[in-house]
């Protein structure tokens, strides 16, 4: 038996997270695309009892996931096509909103009970680390977002039948 | 400082949230199919678990606690945690909307995810003070990130084994995170020293 390839050490291109979008509408040269509703929430076989649907989930906030592209591919209306991320794309993302804000919230909470030691006091801190440590994601984002990072790519025009297949 | 050290080792490795209390376990089954999915959602529960400690902790202190409500505890929790979420999906979304596209998903299956109201009961049992809340939830819920990015590795390596039909898919994982969990018990050794 041929031993297996070891492709999930290979960093050098990483692979991309492929989702389908389709296209609400064309403005020049920008295309908006809307993302079908993705993986974890629709197609869990639960979905239709699921309590979280409601709370804001892709189900109803699908318009707001709306995102613009750049129309190369003289794309038209209600046609599908195959975006893609980065997937390291995904950890940096969630490194920049999740772990700066938490940081800084834990250094001005262990700085402050060490100091004060009273519960109001860190209290205080905390929400001051955290409102610091958002302005920074904030900054960092930003600076990911013009490097290009974070926006899906094109990759292809979607077959007709061809959902996401995301086991 | 010691203490806190020692505090966060037992919440995130000995006393892990899912291997050693079994909390967390759809999300543990249901997104670790993929690393990066599994990095997504363990970062964006790691914030919510931690946030909705510190939010726990207050509501507790400050308002069950003094008018004798403690019979409301799991009621108000879950209306914090509900709360927790939607404030970190403003945030996220104020913060970048880009970043909102890639990560928003991940956050209204927190809202269910019993974890975060049990980390926030535990907490309480502990009878701990606000710093130590915190840390308490912020290293259970990295306990909970570091199992799921280590088990949906794992996932990824089972994809491409050959696997006897009858245990191929979901069998085989909880297998495997049998075989984690036992690992993980090796860490209660350290909880006597």
């Amino acid at each position: 038996m041929m031993p297996s390839e070891d492709h999930s050490t290979d960093f050098s291109a990483p692979p991309m997270v492929e989702g389908i979008a389709r296209v609400v509408a064309v403005e020049g040269s920008v295309v908006w695309l809307e993302p079908e509703q993705t993986s974890t929430c629709g197609a869990c076989s639960s979905s239709s009892m699921c309590g979280a649907k409601g709370i804001g989930t892709a189900a109803n906030s699908l318009e707001r996931r709306r995102f613009p592209m750049d129309n190369q591919e003289k794309l038209t209306l209600g046609e599908r096509v195959v975006v893609g991320v980065r997937e390291n794309a995904l950890v940096k993302a969630s490194l920049t909103a999740y772990a700066i804000p938490l940081i800084t919230l834990l250094v001005a909470g262990i700085v402050a009970q060490g100091m004060v030691g009273n519960d109001a006091i860190t209290m205080l801190a905390m929400v001051a680390g955290l409102v610091i440590g958002l302005i920074v994601a904030r900054i960092s984002a930003k600076r990911l977002s013009t490097r290009g990072d974070l926006a899906p790519q094109f990759l292809r025009r979607a077959h007709a039948g061809e959902t996401c297949h995301i086991e | 400082m010691g203490e806190y050290v020692l505090l966060m080792v037992s919440a995130a490795l000995v006393n892990n949230v899912i291997l050693a209390r079994f909390l967390g376990l759809c999300s543990f089954m249901g997104v670790t199919t993929r690393v990066d999915t599994a990095v997504g959602m363990g970062m964006a529960t790691t914030f919510v678990i931690t946030v909705s400690s510190m939010a726990d902790w207050a509501v507790e202190t400050y308002l069950l606690q003094p008018y004798g409500l403690g019979y409301l505890r799991t009621v108000t929790f879950i209306l914090v945690i509900a709360a927790a979420v939607q404030f970190t999906e403003m945030t996220v979304r104020k913060v970048s909307p880009p970043l909102f596209q890639m990560l928003g998903i991940y956050l209204p299956l927190i809202t269910t995810n019993c974890a975060v109201l049990g980390v926030a009961l535990l907490l309480v049992e502990g009878k701990m003070n606000f710093i130590e809340a915190t840390l308490f939830g912020f290293a259970s819920s990295l306990g909970y990130s570091l199992v799921m990015v280590i088990f949906s590795g794992l996932r990824e390596r089972l994809a491409l084994a050959e696997v006897p039909r009858l245990f191929a898919g979901p069998p085989i994982g909880f297998i495997v995170a049998s075989l984690l969990a036992l690992a993980f018990m090796g860490f209660s050794g350290m909880q006597t020293n």
